[in-house]
């Protein structure tokens, strides 16, 4: 009984540990150097940032497929807003750009929220139109280009760039740990204390595991069910945000696909899609495994496509894991 | 059943207003001198490049008069083969497609050759033995690769590590690394390192970059088959704090481009003239209808095209008949 519940519990990071090192030996532990950290962990934030959200979205049992979607608009429009605010001084038009594509999430949420609790209309189906409204609308409020981050605020790039720990420990950490790195791992500790000791927290649980009881004990489960969707669209615009200041524009076609990357990744990170059960550390841990599964097909030099034929392999493996221990409890 | 009723008298409706519109009866049509009408399906519309193609073909259609109708296949085979079908029942006068796939093209062709509609294609070829197109009209994107090379070479002084960021699949730009790589065989100390697929996007390219310049910290030059792989290598090269010192060319030359390259951050790129593409293929198709051909020969280059302040290089461009 307990050895099961060991390998429930640690199965995944013992995959990761072994997918680590086969790739360290097979890259003459070019793999494990301290700079391809960095790298996977610049890389991991934006979805990372995404999947905090994504998860409590799934624990409520509910999905959400607006996010890439949400990326690309809020990326778009946090750009404009800084074109538009142009002559302020920088910390302030950061502030307002940030705010701006934080808000306009929050917003797309709150009506994917709205929609679902209010008239019971299905996650998927709601959220399914938010994807496509989103992506339309971000193409169309830039006229179909990529907005580009005016010159006097280009430093907003800051957030993607590498600062912390340059040269820590006498490493040269190159390219160093992103901002978008430090952003992550607050959201990562946030949003566990969040669910795992708050009312809150707990509410959402009860709310996937089952919600007619939830509902009968006294919790506000449409409260519960809309902040869910809400804060995951704020957290989009976060990302949003930061990936358009990595890459110098807000650009309407980012972030595509990324809603099935982002569920895949909870999904390996333990969250049943029945709802109820899930953590942030699993969520990351799933993140961060098909992260390194992406660079390694890389470093190995591989062609990319290898990548989504593992992804899905790995995919089918968690689930089928979970699926089959649970048949084994009941 | 309300709902249903509700909607099947809209779609009727909607259906009908459609139809008078837009179909009155053959004979009519002929009397009033119908503009001819042209289908095209483009690849996508999302690119830039796509997006100034679409551009040119409108300003040529309004040269001679023609309708236009313009679809974007969004990089999918399928939904550019019902295009094809749409255009064929809608018995327009010719169609232009820019194909999402060089090899299953040839059956819509082939459909459209039996439906008796030419077919003209732009940018990107038919490579299937199936269908007969009129005239090909492209950037000729080999010798777009051979000139990137020139550029790489310029670039780094005709030495160093280079890595290329591609996107198989598609065979303008296959074309573009075969190119660049048969030309780079005459720069001895030029290496390339490593080749990885970013499918022609920018944050897929930033990622891409990222693995690389993690794993060839020697890196001296990054070429990117379009400017949304050039410009997410900028942003990983910028991040890692390299920028100036990795030397990246691009292809197509779009603005955002244009202004990288003069700020220096991207050293060059290879221009296409999108524009001028789509206005040349409407000159090609109004040349059929006036001629039922067209000249067997017909090649322009536009080398050293325009010249802005900055080392933009022209690529050379043509319309080939077939």
């Amino acid at each position: 009984m307990k050895l099961r519940k060991l390998v429930e519990t640690y199965s995944l990071w013992a995959f990761l540990v072994a997918l680590i090192l086969v790739l360290a030996f097979r890259t003459d532990f070019d793999f494990v150097q301290p700079q391809n950290a960095a790298n996977i962990i610049s890389q991991m934030s934006v979805e990372m940032i995404i999947a905090l959200g994504m998860t409590m979205v799934i624990i409520t049992a509910g999905i959400d497929l607006s996010v890439g979607s949400l990326v690309a608009l809020t990326g778009v429009l946090g750009t404009m807003a800084l074109t538009v605010v142009a002559g302020l001084p920088l910390w302030l038009a950061f502030l307002i750009a940030i705010f701006a594509s934080v808000l306009v999430g929050f917003a797309c949420g709150s009506f994917s929220g709205f929609v679902i609790t209010r008239f019971g209309i299905p996650p998927f189906v709601a959220t399914l139109a938010m994807m496509f409204v989103c992506r339309g609308l971000a193409f169309i409020v830039c006229r179909e280009r990529p907005v580009e981050i005016p010159y006097e605020y280009e430093q907003l790039k800051f957030l993607g760039m590498g600062i912390l720990g340059k040269n820590l420990f006498g490493v040269e950490w190159f390219p160093g740990i992103p901002l978008s790195g430090i952003i992550m791992l607050a959201g990562i500790v946030f949003f566990h204390v969040l669910l795992s000791g708050t009312v809150f927290g707990r509410q959402i649980y009860a709310v996937g595991g089952n919600e007619e009881a939830s509902r009968l004990s006294g919790i506000n489960v449409k409260k519960i069910k809309f902040f869910v969707y809400a804060i995951t669209g704020g957290l989009c615009g976060l990302s949003g945000i930061i990936q358009a200041a990595t890459l110098g524009s807000g650009d309407p076609k980012s972030g595509d696909k990324w809603e099935l990357q982002v569920i895949a990744a909870v999904v390996v990170g333990g969250t049943s899609l029945f709802g109820g059960r899930g953590t942030i550390i699993g969520t990351f841990v799933g993140v961060l495994l098909i992260r390194v599964l992406a660079v390694g097909v890389n470093f190995l030099g591989f062609t990319r496509f290898w990548q989504y034929v593992v992804l899905g392999s790995v995919l089918l493996l968690a689930v089928l894991l979970d699926t089959v221990s649970k048949k084994i409890r009941s | 059943m309300k709902k249903a009723v509700l909607l099947t008298v809209v779609v009727v409706a909607l259906l009908w207003t459609e139809g008078c519109r837009k179909r009155p009866s053959d004979s009519e049509s002929r009397d009033l001198q119908k503009p001819k009408v042209i289908g095209v399906s483009l690849l996508n519309l999302q690119h830039e490049f796509y997006q100034d193609l679409r551009e040119g073909m409108r300003k040529g259609a309004k040269k001679y008069g023609y309708e236009l109708k313009i679809l974007s296949a969004d990089f999918n085979p399928a939904i550019q083969a019902n295009h094809i079908r749409d255009f064929i029942v809608q018995k327009v006068d010719a169609v232009i497609i820019c194909p999402c796939d060089s090899k299953t093209v040839g059956t819509s062709i082939e459909q459209a050759n039996n439906a008796g509609i030419p077919v003209f294609t732009s940018d990107i070829r038919n490579d299937s033995p199936q269908g007969k197109v009129i005239a090909h009209v492209a950037s000729d994107n080999y010798q777009g690769g051979v000139l990137a090379a020139e550029l790489m070479n310029e670039a780094l002084n005709g030495k160093g590590n280079v890595a290329l960021i591609t996107s198989p699949g598609v065979e303008s730009c296959t074309e573009r690394i075969r190119g660049f790589k048969d030309k780079i065989k005459d720069y001895p100390e030029i290496k390339i390192v490593e080749e990885l697929s970013a499918e022609g996007q920018r944050d897929k390219a930033l990622d891409v970059a990222r693995d690389i310049l993690t794993k060839h910290p020697e890196l001296d030059g990054i070429f990117g088959i379009n400017d949304d792989s050039a410009l997410g290598a900028l942003a990983a090269v910028e991040a890692a704090g390299k920028a100036g010192r990795i030397k990246i060319v691009g292809y197509d030359a779009t603005q955002e481009a244009r202004r990288r390259i003069r700020d220096g951050k991207i050293y060059a790129d290879v221009v296409q003239y999108p524009k001028l593409m789509g206005e040349k293929t409407l000159d090609i198709v109004h040349r059929y209808f006036a001629f039922k051909a067209i000249p067997r020969e017909e090649i322009e280059h536009f080398l050293e095209g325009e010249q802005l302040n900055i080392p933009v290089r022209g690529g050379t461009w043509r319309g080939n008949s077939e």
